[in-house]
């Protein structure tokens, strides 16, 4: 019988894929097998939801080298749908197995359900101008990004776990890989964001975002050029369109102007703050409240108002 | 002396579409049209490689009749011939009619060493059509490309990943994608963009591609856009007294539950 | 009717807008603060085929039409109209040469030009109430070496960054400018001076002084043209130059329009963005449609330029429409931009500042309206 399929070589990714999987399962009535190439990963997939685990066994490593083998099994029972994580190398595995498939892919779906026999998604276009729904017929494809869904609670069903050996892309030698993430923070699962951007004049004025950041029990977040042109942040602190999505209860924008790149990633917060000093900067339209004026001033009272 | 092949996409510049007040439908009639940035980057980086290597680009576009009016502005960054499709099924095609038709048409056109892409387009930013055209040609594929070497047949790319870099190598031929980082497309001369005008273009007919009906059936298929419309409440504090405002806005957070 | 450019045209403004806003746009504040001539920018200028754009291929050109030209001088004039101020005086330099220029003074000085290895000035006005009338009228003295030149150049445009002067002097002070004669100088020429740098109102970054001749030799192959041919060469010469100056013109308003429109959709006063209130959108609108008629009247000029046809009534009218015009277009749109607009931080006042250099009455005799009335059907 023909399944749901999800991948990602991302634990927590591969669990949350499970949510829409189930989802999905409640209209196809097809079982639910997780695909992964991390043996410790399979128990977890198991007891979470998924029918049937299936590690991919091989000698080698590289991910995207899995593409063949995961159109392989698939093709075994056939996939009305794969559910790949949207990291990088999820995408490009899921594009290769897509057109394997001859099927749709819907990049960085936001939310799927099936109507008429056909998945239906919503996503992003535009650098974020706009929202578009998808009709996808089924076998379909779908990425999705980090911490779209939630991943499901156990209800105490443990599906099988099997092994396959899997040939891998020989064809490509990985030569070299280095690890970039520096610290180990998630900003994502931060409740509370306070987010800089270039209203800040050097590196040692972000003290000031940091100490609000303090008494707010607050993340600190940024926008592209503070992290990749000045290098004042780490890069996993970048919200936007080629960075981090975050859904904070409150996203606090001081000195940033507020672009489409960078609201697409924050605009799901609960709250938006601004705090800037050109009161036609974009970003007070996409606040719920704000103040115009200097951050230099702004922030040590807000900080002392709040610590109190 | 690598023979590289740029695929590139002749897309609307998003900057110049408005969103209607109406019913929030997108109005593109402005919109001028333009080679999407990161396509931008792949015919820079095979120009470069072919400055340095030796060996010629093409460009290759698929598109509606709209396609006619790149191929100047393709031509004038480099390439020394560019091929194109054009046909009405551009306007609904997704990413795997794209893909069907790009490899068909290079199955058609030649065998090249390096065959380039942008990371995705710069409007819809589908980041597919590398891979999908590797599947399709039976060739190994390396994405989101931030540095390029060709050594003989050897391609060495370093790829930049969500948590890594990583430095891979294979024996051409193989079909890159690249990031906007990879390199600073170069502004046209005035000398190369009439230039442009002496350098073949060659048209090919989808007719002629011997694809099958239904490789040129959309699988995702557009059903509707919205523009997307930020709702906050608006409330700024602009007084004069950084101190009002801030009392301001600390009794609204309060009373959201947050202080 | 083909009012569309053509797709060299737009790839040519492409590329232009894309120079303006890579390498103009970072430095034009600051530039018009310090008056600093951007060699560097000159140089990338040089680097883009922007400086030999209309002289042949076998000079090392572009051999673009003039049509192609006005592009590229509207786009800069969008981001830095004291470039395009650059570009322009280099330009008609050449076009100097170019017409009037024997094979020789042609391969001589044409070259360098295009490539902008040297850049050209024009030296045409004096002090006096025309040029080649006063005491300080530049006077050219035939002798057995050549000429010598005694006299005084005012108000020259890339001077002291120049290597080549085109320059106008009389042969005979009794006939005035009945005798202009044209002649080539090159700036390391002993006894020519310039002098200080003007400290001009706008397009600060395009040099502006007097050059001083004291017993400039130069030879007989300097001379360019026919001897009293100078007038007539000047007039077609200015002509020509009014309408690359209308681009410039234009530029500065579009980018002034489009500043001021985006201003006023985020403005809010009395309630609601100031471009909803009906006297905003009448100024904003007026600046928009005389921009927009400049436009194509100096795209139609350019064009009759390309193609060789009569074009001195046409660039008369839009030497007239803009100096009747352009500066209102500043003067609206500052209104528009309200006191925020006024401080040195914002593009507008160095706007107004430009578009104040760009329209004034510069031909040697007639005006452009006396030209136009003598021309009506």
């Amino acid at each position: 019988m023909a399944g749901i399929y999800v991948f990602s070589e991302d634990s927590a990714l591969a669990s949350q894929l499970l949510t829409p999987a189930l989802e999905l399962k409640q209209s196809l009535a097809q079982p639910v097998v997780a695909l992964t190439l991390n043996e410790a990963d399979a128990k977890q997939l198991a007891s979470l939801g998924a029918d049937k685990v299936v590690v991919l066994e091989s000698s080698g490593k590289w991910v995207e080298g899995f593409a063949e083998a995961v159109f392989a099994q698939i093709s075994i029972a056939g996939a009305s749908v794969l559910l790949v994580g949207a990291t990088l190398r999820g995408k490009h595995l899921a594009a290769f197995v897509a057109a394997k498939l001859g099927a749709g892919l819907t990049t960085d779906a936001k939310a799927l359900r099936v109507e008429d026999g056909k998945l239906v998604t919503t996503r992003v276009l535009y650098a974020g101008l706009a929202v578009c729904e998808e009709l996808l017929a089924l076998p379909a494809v779908a990425t999705i990004r980090p911490r779209t869904f939630l991943p499901p609670v156990a209800d105490g069903n443990v599906g099988t776990i099997e092994t396959a050996a899997a040939e891998i892309d020989t064809r490509v030698t990985v030569e070299e890989v280095t690890s970039t993430s520096s610290e180990g923070i998630d900003i994502s699962a931060a409740n509370m964001l306070v987010a800089v951007g270039r209203g800040f004049r050097k590196k040692d004025d972000l003290k000031l975002a940091e100490d609000l950041g303090t008494v707010l029990k607050a993340e600190l977040a940024c926008t592209r050029g503070v992290a990749e042109d000045d290098h004042w942040l780490p890069i996993e602190r970048y919200i936007g369109i080629s960075g981090q999505t975050v859904k904070p209860e409150l996203y606090l924008a001081v000195g940033l102007s507020g672009q489409v790149q960078h609201m697409v990633g924050c605009r799901e917060s609960k709250l938006i703050v601004a705090i800037n000093n050109d009161e036609r900067a974009p970003i007070f339209e996409a606040a719920d409240y704000g103040i115009v004026g200097d951050l230099y001033e702004v922030l040590p009272l807000l900080t002392a108002a709040l610590g109190k | 002396m690598p023979k590289c092949l740029v695929c590139y996409k002749w897309t609307l510049d998003e900057q110049d579409i408005k969103i209607k007040p109406e019913d929030l439908s997108l109005d593109s009639s402005r919109a001028k049209g333009k080679i999407s940035d990161f396509d931008r980057n792949a015919i820079e980086e095979a120009a470069l490689i072919v400055e340095k290597n030796g060996g010629a680009v093409d460009a290759l576009s698929y598109g509606t009749a709209a396609v006619k009016q790149s191929l100047k502005d393709a031509l004038s960054r480099g390439p020394e011939k560019v091929y194109w499709v054009a046909d009405t099924s551009a306007e609904t095609a997704d990413a795997a009619v794209t893909a069907n038709v790009l490899a068909a048409t290079i199955r058609k056109i030649g065998q090249y060493d390096l065959i380039l892409c942008g990371e995705g387009s710069s409007d819809l930013f589908n980041q597919q059509t590398a891979p999908r055209i590797a599947a399709l040609l039976g060739l190994p594929c390396l994405t989101f490309v931030q540095k390029l070497t060709i050594e003989g047949d050897m391609i060495r790319a370093t790829r930049k990943l969500d948590d890594c870099t990583e430095i891979v190598s294979v024996k051409g031929p193989a079909v890159i994608s690249v990031l906007s980082e990879i390199n600073k497309p170069r502004i046209p001369s005035l000398k190369q963009v009439l230039g442009a005008a002496k350098k073949p273009n060659e048209e090919i007919k989808l007719a002629d591609l011997g694809l099958k009906p239904e490789e040129l059936q959309p699988k995702a298929v557009r059903r509707s856009v919205k523009g997307f419309v930020m709702q906050r409440k608006n409330v700024i504090y602009k007084e004069s007294s950084a101190a009002d405002n801030v009392a301001k806005l600390k009794s609204n957070l309060a009373a959201e539950g947050l202080c | 009717m083909n009012f569309e450019l053509t797709e060299e045209q737009q790839l040519i403004g492409q590329s232009a807008r894309e120079f303006g806003k890579e390498y103009l746009e970072p430095i034009a504040a600051e530039m018009d603060h310090t008056g600093e001539f951007p060699a560097d920018v000159v140089k990338g200028l040089a680097q883009h085929d922007f400086l030999g754009l209309t002289l042949p291929a076998e000079v090392g050109g572009a051999e673009a039409g003039f049509a192609s030209y006005v592009e590229v001088i509207e786009n800069l004039s969008r981001y830095s109209a004291a470039v395009a101020s650059i570009v322009n005086n280099h330009t008609i330099c050449a076009y100097i040469i170019q017409n009037w220029g024997t094979a020789d003074q042609k391969k001589q000085y044409l070259p360098a030009l295009a490539k902008g290895d040297t850049l050209g000035a024009v030296a045409i006005f004096e002090t006096g109430p025309t040029p080649g009338v006063g005491p300080e009228a530049l006077v050219a003295v035939k002798q057995d070496v050549g000429y010598v030149l005694n006299g005084k150049k005012a108000f020259v445009r890339n001077a002291g960054k120049a290597g080549v002067y085109v320059v106008f002097a009389t042969a005979d002070p009794a006939a005035g400018a009945k005798a202009l004669t044209a002649f080539v100088v090159k700036s390391d020429a002993i006894g020519l001076k310039v002098g200080a740098k003007l400290d001009t109102m706008g397009l600060k970054g395009c040099p502006v002084a007097d050059i001083t001749f004291e017993n400039v030799v130069i030879p007989e192959t300097s001379l360019l043209g026919a001897v009293n041919e100078g007038s007539a060469i000047a007039t077609k010469a200015l002509a020509v130059y009014s309408v690359a100056e209308a681009a410039q013109t234009v530029g500065i308003g579009q980018a002034a329009v489009e500043h001021a429109a985006a201003y006023a959709k985020q403005r809010v006063q009395f309630g609601k963005p100031v471009a909803t209130l009906q006297p905003i959108q009448t100024m904003l609108a007026e600046v928009a449609t005389d921009c927009h008629l400049a436009r194509l009247g100096m795209q139609n000029a350019a064009m009759l330029i390309e193609e060789g046809k009569p074009f001195e009534v046409e660039a008369a009218m839009i030497k007239s429409f803009l100096v009747r015009l352009g500066s209102k277009m500043l003067l609206d749109t500052c209104q528009v931009e309200g006191g925020f607009g006024y401080s040195e931080f914002m593009p507008l006042p160095r706007l107004f500042r430009d578009i104040a250099g760009t329209n004034l009455l510069d031909a040697p005799a007639d005006f452009p309206e006396k030209l136009i009335a003598a021309n009506i059907a």
